[in-house]
């Protein structure tokens, strides 16, 4: 097609539609069912040891990606944690306002090497800061159902 | 050429099943951990790490290489995915052997990885939209319409029937009997099994055709310098080959695969080999299909076209015949998670060659075995010889 021609709006051009008919059924895994089972039944997020490296890994895996050893030394780590950093999200998936702005932030968990990206809660965007002390508020235990957002948000500790 | 010698030194594999609990990266991360033990390698001796796996709709995940290259044992190393579609696992050891091969590295693990079973509600789906969008979509195409039409052209050419086709299909189910991993092995079916089976697209029905399936292969390469210090029965790889025929597969000659045949004889030119029905002792060829076996055999030059049938109805394919095919039992016995199942091949060679095959081994001390893989638009050949 010459410039000169050329389509503004992409429901006047002539097109073929067309799609991918097929859906996904994912199993957790391993690894991943015994985590999510955890925070389903216990509200309680567990990760895997690697004596090895002394690595914690959270979510909890089935191996260490350094070493390869089979990791079977599971434990509890806190559901508290430190804001490792963050970002205010303004546009949803469909390109709407957001409003009010919701706060992403990847947060590292107390006693693990790793965490969780996940939302932050009850706190205003511009008073999170990296660093800023949170912990993990799960759904009631009626309402979980082994998910990653059986935990609703993480929120500023309360001292 | 001015290349290094290149051996397989070890090889691991999950079993194959049709749905699998683990995660794609745990899966791999089976295979590719048995493959170090069987070599008594750890990760960190490891060089470089080499990734086959298919369509990125199967898993579910896009840029799935990427999503499994730590249970594939990536983390902090070169890594790199590739991709022909389902002659994959045999391009992938391929793709090793040239890291290795140009000096770039000593030490290659390649794994393959499949879980198909994520895909709803059938990796046919999936398939749908390799097709022409505008010429062949809208006819709701799928996989077993080339394949029927690609099979009652083979059937037509030769004059070959049904019967003498789904004798392939009971060899390799047989044979995957003896296969500790498989997920169709059947010491008892018999031809009338198959022929009785669901016509699914005439000529193709349910038992001619292998599985979906979830699964995972690994096997580990090495220069001829580390090779002979890890083992003392480096199994080399002698021929690489590939090649590729036209896109569309209406201007293809469906009845015989001369893009295999091109494979094929790159690899044997760079084996040495002039009369392959001489000097390969063991053959696995792609088998999604039971007619595709008969199709590489003749591409790979193992017999006359049209003559592979005839071979296997004389008991020469079995294994213990005098060209072994597919004693692991093959695609449609052992299972087809894609790049999975071409990877399967290598290290069936690997391990008959070393003569721990146990009760698949074939007889006789075998020293050279091809396998072969096919696939991408149905027009992909990719040929491995291995030998000892």
């Amino acid at each position: 097609m010459a410039i000169l021609e050329k389509v503004d709006k992409l429901h006047q051009a002539i097109a073929w539609q067309g799609d991918i008919p097929i859906t996904n059924r994912y199993t957790a895994g391993v690894a991943g069912e015994r985590f999510l089972r955890e925070i389903k039944d216990h509200a309680r997020i567990l990760g895997t040891r690697c004596p090895d490296c002394d690595l914690v890994y959270v979510p909890a895996a089935l191996f260490c990606e350094r070493c390869f050893a089979q990791l079977d030394e599971w434990l509890e780590v806190s559901s508290q944690g430190r804001v490792f950093t963050f970002t205010v999200l303004f546009r949803d998936l469909e390109d709407r306002p957001l409003d009010p702005p919701a706060v992403l932030a990847y947060v590292k968990l107390n006693g693990s090497n790793g965490g969780l990206v996940h939302y932050l809660g009850e706190v205003e965007p511009d008073q999170v800061f990296i660093g800023l002390e949170v912990e993990a508020v799960f759904k009631e235990a009626s309402e979980r159902e082994g998910s990653i957002l059986d935990i609703r948000y993480f929120r500023p500790l309360k001292r | 050429m001015g290349m290094r010698k290149v051996a397989v030194v070890g090889a691991g594999m999950t079993k194959f099943v049709r749905r699998a609990l683990e995660t794609g990266k745990e899966l791999a991360f089976e295979a590719a951990k048995m493959a170090l033990d069987s070599c008594e390698l750890t990760l960190q001796q490891v060089d470089c790490v080499v990734h086959g796996t298919a369509p990125d709709a199967f898993d579910g995940v896009h840029m799935k290489g990427e999503y499994l290259a730590d249970g594939s044992g990536a983390w902090r190393k070169p890594y790199t995915r590739c991709y022909v579609g389902g002659g994959t696992g045999v391009f992938a050891p391929i793709h090793g052997w040239y890291h290795v091969a140009s000096g770039l590295f000593d030490i290659c693990l390649v794994v393959c990885e499949e879980k198909m079973s994520s895909c709803q509600p059938h990796p046919q789906g999936a398939f749908l939209t390799i097709f022409d969008h505008t010429t062949e979509r809208p006819l709701g195409p799928n996989l077993l319409w080339i394949f029927a039409l690609e099979m009652n052209r083979y059937m037509h050419t030769y004059g070959l029937s049904k019967r003498d086709i789904a004798l392939v299909s009971v060899k390799n189910k047989r044979n995957a009997a003896d296969h500790p991993c498989s997920l169709l092995g059947d010491r008892e079916i018999t031809v009338e099994d198959v022929l009785n089976s669901e016509v699914l697209a005439w000529p193709v029905q349910r038992l001619d055709v292998s599985p979906v399936t979830d699964g995972a292969v690994a096997v580990v390469l090495a220069a001829e310098h580390v090779a002979r210090r890890i083992t003392d029965k480096p199994v080399w790889i002698e021929g690489v080959g590939w090649n590729l025929d036209t896109t569309y597969w209406t201007n293809r000659d469906l009845c015989y695969p001369r893009y295999v045949e091109n494979a094929a004889r790159m690899a044997y030119e760079m084996a040495g080999i002039s009369e392959p029905r001489k000097q390969i002792h063991i053959a696995e060829p792609y088998d999604p299909f039971d007619y595709k076996e008969l199709h590489h055999l003749e591409g790979l030059l193992l017999f006359d076209r049209g003559k592979a049938p005839e071979a296997t109805a004389l008991g020469i394919t079995q294994r213990d015949g005098d060209l072994p095919v597919c004693p692991s039992g093959g695609l449609l016995g052992v299972g087809n998670p894609i790049a999975a199942a071409g990877l399967m091949k290598v290290a069936e060679l690997f391990w008959q060659l070393r003569g721990e095959a146990g009760a698949r081994q074939v007889p006789g001390q075998p020293r050279r075995g091809v396998a072969q893989a096919w696939g991408d638009l149905m027009q992909v050949g990719t040929v491995i010889v291995m030998g000892v």
